[in-house]
């Protein structure tokens, strides 16, 4: 017990300790502007939040407190938890990079499996703790839940992580066996968790889809009456999730506990979902382990194995400085699992959330005009949808491309190199920034194409929207550069870990929302003179200001970067 | 060919200095040996000399170029070969190399070239087309050696460049660097091994706490104390210790 205890403290402290080495100089300074930060980040978030929680109460009010209600509540919390959970359970428990680290010491491969499987489980109580705060909590308000249900609170932040645990097992290990059967080709690999992450989102999307949470009601919609509107779901899941809770039974028992009418359903539910939580667990452990057994000596041999050399050919071609860099940082980054699934699958965020906001929005039941529809009628769609898209495209766009959120610190301890290098350190950053740009670019093309078919947005808007994004985009990432320039994270064994609180995607996000605020600040004054007057020249104008706006930005942003760059080059110390 | 001049260096989250105050000259077709024991500096001046550090106060000059007014020209000058042998593991052998003659401008034609060639002199061609983070510590150790040999560099620098070396490779490294200092090439290297210095070297500095408490020629230490460099090594270190 003292070699798994030790064991977990080590794995668990580890990656919160990434080396920051660099001179401290305004560190109070610093740590003010750490705090103004999340108190702007706060500002900026609680409207969303609150939101939530407000529609989880008056779930909670209009359900009366329905245990299916609550527990499909529960379970759209272990849904998050393990979207964003499944990738580090394989990443951490199931891809063996330590091995070597490990396996000479006094430990069984279990202790060390179970001591892996805890620090996973540990990382889950940060989503899970949200989860519940903006879930759980406000729905057992709004249901008028007893004492039971807020003393049960902690044992369902303790719970609620074993099943996507077990799920995300079940998902890891063939994934795993799959990723390591690709052997040498990282890319290939990179590709295939994007891929499978995208699988479980869009799986994810459907399940909430397929239970009738976001589809219509047949007496009328949700503008007209909302009281019923939402009562009529609410009924209509109940039906449907009775059919499926046998098989989420230990999720009931813990709602049933939380939400008991007495002692005696208390204890029954308490002990119900303890004990078959607990056998979750165990299942997770007997399945999971013969797999992370061979995982291990999978890992050991690869590694002898892949020394022995091949025949290849490779063609060295001298193709500038600049192209240089960014071929490299592509290819490292690509090739790493864990630094490539992070760096690109932020970027494929945007296509989706398009989709899902068609979805969402563009169907509705036969014979009816769906809220897109309506909308779209609007002589002003074309004025203010594309602006708004745009804007909200631009904040989830620049804050998931952790490609140009982490260009310094993903250099990890072979910064040396960028500093014995005879090259202009402007053309590192340059380089750095144009590939974020460039990757960036991709996924912004996609959007507006997406939006251009199917939000009915005009092509030429379209292509105004792309060119905005991009000059943005770049800017925001010359910021982004900047700052982690400034504060960079080496020493870590696993980009992950580099990552773990990291306040970048953060800063990122409250850049392109004040960018994207001095965008509606612009265009404003423009589209009520269009509602106005009309006429196809106020748009034109709109679109060239915003252009002008988004040059300035870039120009701006490249300028800070290069003039401060250097200090805080000089400053890290490796 | 190297100049430090009143060089220091205190790190940030540390009290003392790594190096203080060292004023060192290494010529044209020498191979300078510095010594010192675990945390004496070594690699922190090593640093300053590559342009990896910045020196808090003195000078860095290479080849009459002063490092911190003209990083980039300096910087052409030098070869490194790192002791930490920390690369790019993702990339592979030949990328990484590929990478390197494109950063210090050498054509690519050079760079093939001297690929072949030191790669068939370290027994490193089979294994370049795979993923550095395959190699074995030896492996990595040739890689940065060719790395650092790819611009031909008027002054190479090697941080503790034996360790790992299979002992036909550690002969072949040697010989190389012979080779470098009879073509006025300058030779710069860290050592723990008492021996490797002794014979390869042509001129020694032992640092030790940061200072450098002796400069000298391996003759003249042979001819003035009739002692071996390793007693003499231990001696110098000890007696600072006391003081």
């Amino acid at each position: 017990m003292k070699k798994y205890l030790a064991l977990v403290k080590l794995l668990f402290v580890q990656q919160y300790k990434s080396r920051i080495a660099f001179n401290r100089q305004g560190a109070g300074k610093k740590r003010f502007g750490t705090v103004m930060l999340y108190v702007v980040l706060a500002v900026c978030f609680l409207p969303v939040i609150i939101s939530i929680a407000v529609a989880m109460y008056h779930m909670g009010k209009l359900s009366g407190g329905n245990r299916y209600i609550g527990t499909f509540l529960t379970l759209m919390c272990q849904g998050l938890v393990l979207m964003f959970g499944v990738h580090a359970i394989m990443s951490n428990v199931f891809v063996v990079k330590d091995a070597d680290k490990l396996l000479y010491l006094p430990l069984r491969a279990y202790t060390i499996f179970f001591a892996k499987l805890t620090v996973a489980y540990l990382n889950e109580f940060i989503t899970t703790t949200l989860a519940i705060l903006t879930v759980l909590l406000p729905f057992g308000i709004g249901a008028q839940a007893g004492a039971s249900f807020y003393l049960m609170l902690p044992v369902a932040l303790v719970l609620i992580p074993l099943l996507p645990m077990l799920i995300g097992s079940l998902i890891a290990m063939p994934l795993s066996a799959l990723v390591t059967a690709f052997g040498k080709n990282s890319a290939i690999k990179t590709l295939l968790r994007i891929l499978i992450y995208v699988a479980i989102m869009a799986l994810y999307m459907y399940l909430m889809y397929g239970f009738g949470f976001l589809t219509g009601s047949e007496n009328g919609n949700i503008l007209d009456n909302p009281e019923v509107y939402i009562k009529d779901i609410l009924e209509e899941l109940t039906v449907k999730l009775e059919k499926i809770m046998p098989y989420f039974h230990q999720d009931y028992m813990l709602v049933t506990a939380m939400l008991c009418s007495g002692i005696g359903d208390w204890a029954l539910g308490f002990f119900a979902a303890v004990t078959e939580n607990l056998a979750l667990l165990g299942l997770v452990f007997v399945v999971s382990l013969p797999f992370y057994r061979r995982m291990l000596a999978m890992s050991v041999e690869e590694g002898s194995r892949r020394r022995r050399g091949g025949k290849e050919r490779f063609r060295i071609r001298n193709r500038g400085v600049v192209y240089e860099f960014m071929r490299t940082d592509f290819n490292k980054t690509v090739r790493d699992a864990q630094m490539g699934f992070q760096s690109f699958a932020g970027i494929i965020m945007m296509p989706i959330i398009v989709v899902i906001m068609y979805f969402m929005l563009g169907v509705a039941d036969e014979g009816e005009a769906s809220l897109l529809q309506v909308v779209r009628i609007s002589e002003l769609y074309q004025a203010i949808a594309p602006l708004i898209i745009l804007v909200y495209m631009s904040f989830i766009g620049v804050g998931t491309n952790v490609l140009g959120l982490y260009p310094i610190s993903r250099e990890n301890k072979s910064v040396y190199i960028l500093k014995s290098l005879p090259v202009s350190f402007n053309k590192v950053l340059l380089s750095k920034v144009l590939l974020a740009t460039a990757v960036m670019s991709a996924s912004d093309l996609v959007t507006c194409l997406l939006i251009v078919v199917l939000f009915g947005v005009r092509w030429y808007f379209g292509i105004a929207m792309f060119a905005v994004m991009l000059l943005v985009g770049f800017g925001a990432m010359c910021v982004t550069t900047l700052l982690d320039l400034k504060s960079p994270r080496f020493g870590w064994d696993n980009f992950n870990h580099g990552l773990k609180n990291a306040r970048n995607s953060w800063i990122a996000m409250l850049i392109s929302f004040l960018s994207g605020a001095a965008l509606i600040f612009i265009s404003v004054p423009c589209i009520v003179l269009y509602a106005i007057f009309g006429g196809w020249y106020i748009l034109l104008v709109m679109w060239l200001l915003d252009l002008a706006f988004g040059c300035a930005f870039s120009a701006v942003a490249y300028r800070v970067m290069v003039v401060k760059a250097a200090v805080y080059f000089d400053r890290i110390e490796i | 060919m190297i100049k430090l001049y009143n060089v220091s260096k205190t790190y940030a989250k540390a009290t003392f200095k790594a190096v203080d105050d060292l004023t060192l000259e290494i010529n044209s077709g020498e191979i300078f040996g510095f010594l010192g024991p675990n945390g004496a500096g070594k690699s922190t001046t090593i640093k300053m000399i590559t342009g990896i550090l910045t020196p808090d106060s003195g000078t860095v000059e290479i080849d009459g170029i002063n490092l911190a007014d003209n990083p980039i020209a300096a910087k052409t000058l030098i070869g490194f070969v790192p002791d930490n042998h920390e690369t790019y593991e993702t990339l592979k052998g030949i990328e990484y190399l590929a990478f390197i003659g494109t950063m210090y401008g050498v054509p690519s034609a050079t760079v093939k070239e001297r690929v072949d060639e030191y790669a068939a002199m370290f027994d490193l061609t089979d294994a370049l087309p795979n993923m550095i983070s395959s190699y074995s510590h030896g492996m990595k150790q040739k890689l940065s050696v060719i790395a650092a040999l790819i611009h031909d560099p008027k002054v190479w620098v090697l941080d503790e460049p034996l360790t790992g070396l299979d002992p036909q490779s550690a002969f072949q490294l040697k010989q190389l660097m012979r080779r470098q200092a009879d073509k006025g090439n300058t030779v710069f290297f860290s050592s723990h091994v008492i021996d490797v210095v002794e014979k390869v070297c042509d001129r020694i500095g032992i640092i030790n706490h940061g200072k450098l408490v002796a400069v000298d020629t391996l003759d003249n230490i042979r001819e003035s104390g009739k002692v071996s460099l390793e007693s003499m090594f231990l001696t110098i270190t000890a007696e600072d210790k006391r003081q």
